[in-house]
């Protein structure tokens, strides 16, 4: 599993970095700070969050396709394990990756940035979360996508914008109206706004709030991909 | 009471989403221990016969046993051992950790599955190429491990769809040989090819597919005689490739 650990792991985790040190430790002398915390220290969960996303999202959307498209899913649809039992086996290798890009991302991120860990327990609950949400996403997406450039568009087209847009790197209540509340449309700013709450202990909605939208996202996310693998819909002729 | 049937097949029916009708209302027996041998022409519903027994292909209606159990449920699919027609292995994968992973899907601990893993990579001469992924074996060694993949986990059925498609003499006869052993020890096997000769030097029974249906079923020498033919490629030519032949003809005079 980890034999692509440069790609898989080794990348995510460089990109997050740069993007703390040239926004937040270039930039953030020129920002003042955001409620309360430097620019720098303010964007570590966001930054942490959507290198999750990612790495869950890619992991999984390419590992399903690849196995679609080079047909050894056969050996796992032939065997005798039940549909759940492979989607969960999915779920929880793309898991697995993205557990351990953050897990290493905190332990550099936050000695660099001096950014708190203030609710450990919430911060995890935020991240399994996601993590679940977008590995369910990237099975669904490798699921239905015809070509490798599917899986890239969905991602580049999709889920950066959103999570861009969802407050990675500004708070959306300065937007003011209308852009804060259709930002409240977002479904991303809700996973990073629950992330950030677990690690700076303020967010822009209650913490309560953010989680159970993010828990229906899962929830949802996790039902289709089950039915997929349940039906057999695309994976069988 | 007899034993079940290794597979029985009943008004098995394949529509494809595009509309191709694949198998069109099948029945087919195949008796628990034998060595059978399924022909017909490309197209004519092998693959996705065996892919609808193997819980690859979604059945339009129809029903099929497996030793008595219900087709695509976990005893079925634990008591079949498939080598597809087209290779198809991870490329990530070493050839140990192909027998290796093979191993846990069917619910073998680690242990188990690494020295079953290593049994087959030495009965299929592939020792020393135990550590090499698979884009790097040559298309034989690919078969080989193919066929090691689907015995590793002791099925009662061994599903072969075109073992020897592309492979030279003398991995053929390899490959031959191993599987009259395990047909041997009684394992049931079911194999497509489009060698004739070979379907004849090895199967006890032979069932003959075209158009989606069975149209002829018997030994080869049931078949010949029944036919009045001397060889099966007669019996075949006869039966599932005629109309395509006289098509053939047309065309070249046209
Ligand atoms: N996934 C699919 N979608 C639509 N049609 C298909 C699909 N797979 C196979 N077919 C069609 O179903 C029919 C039977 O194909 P199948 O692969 O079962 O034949 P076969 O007997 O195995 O042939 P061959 O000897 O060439 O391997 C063909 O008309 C084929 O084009
Ligand atoms: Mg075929």
């Amino acid at each position: 599993m980890l034999k692509l650990w440069k790609q898989t792991i080794l990348a995510p985790v460089i990109a997050a970095l740069l993007f703390m040190v040239v926004f937040g430790l270039s930039l953030g002398n020129s920002i003042s700070e955001i409620n309360g915390f430097e620019y720098r220290v303010y964007i570590v969960p966001g930054l942490i969050a959507m290198a999750m996303a990612q790495a869950a999202y890619s992991n999984n959307s390419s590992t399903i396709f690849q196995a679609r498209n080079d047909r050894y899913l056969d050996d796992i649809l032939s065997a005798p394990m039940p549909a759940w039992q492979v989607h969960l086996g999915y779920l929880i290798g793309g898991a697995m990756r993205s557990l351990l890009i953050g897990v290493v991302l905190t332990a550099f991120a936050l000695p660099i940035t001096g950014a708190p860990l203030v609710h450990p327990a919430e911060a995890l609950l935020a991240v399994l979360l996601l993590t679940t949400a977008f590995g369910a996403l990237g099975i669904i997406v490798g699921v239905y996508a015809q070509s490798w450039d599917n899986q890239s568009f969905i991602n580049n087209i999709v889920i950066l914008p959103l999570i861009f847009l969802g407050g990675v790197f500004y708070s959306v209540s300065r937007l003011g109206s209308p852009w804060e509340q259709i930002s409240h449309l977002n479904p991303l700013f809700y996973v990073v706004d629950a992330t950030r709450h677990g690690f700076l202990g303020s967010s822009d909605v209650n913490p309560v709030i953010s989680l159970s939208i993010v828990a229906v996202i899962t929830i949802g996310l996790v039902s289709w991909s089950q039915y997929l693998f349940s039906t057999g819909h695309r994976l069988k002729p | 009471m007899n034993p079940p049937a290794a597979l029985d097949i009943k008004g098995l029916t394949k529509r494809y989403g595009d509309g191709t009708l694949a198998l069109d209302d099948l029945d087919l027996e195949v008796p628990d221990g034998s060595f059978f041998g399924l022909l017909g022409p490309n197209g004519a519903g092998k693959t996705t016969l065996i892919g609808a027994v193997c819980n690859l292909v979604r059945p339009t209606s129809g029903e099929i046993r497996v030793f008595g159990n219900p087709g695509g449920g976990m005893m079925a699919r634990r008591m079949i051992g498939i080598a597809e027609q087209e290779p198809n292995l991870d490329k990530f994968l070493t050839v140990y950790e192909t027998l290796l992973y093979h191993g846990g899907y069917y619910g073998m601990g680690r242990e188990e599955a690494g020295e079953r893993a290593e049994q087959m990579i030495d009965a299929f001469d592939l020792r020393n190429k135990r550590d090499v992924e698979a884009p790097k074996l040559s298309g034989g060694m690919r078969r080989r491990l193919l066929l090691a993949r689907a015995l590793l986990h002791r099925p009662n059925l061994v599903i072969l769809d075109e073992p020897t498609a592309g492979v030279d003499l003398e991995l053929r006869h390899e490959l031959w040989s191993y599987i009259r052993v395990l047909h041997e020890q009684g394992t049931t096997i079911l194999l497509t090819t489009h060698y004739l000769e070979e379907a004849e030097a090895l199967c006890d029974e032979i069932a003959l597919i075209s158009g989606g249906k069975i149209v002829a079923r018997d030994t080869a020498a049931g078949l010949k005689v029944s036919h009045g033919a001397e060889t099966l490629e007669q019996v075949y030519l006869k039966t599932v490739a005629g109309g395509r032949i006289a098509l053939a003809e047309e065309a070249a005079r046209a």
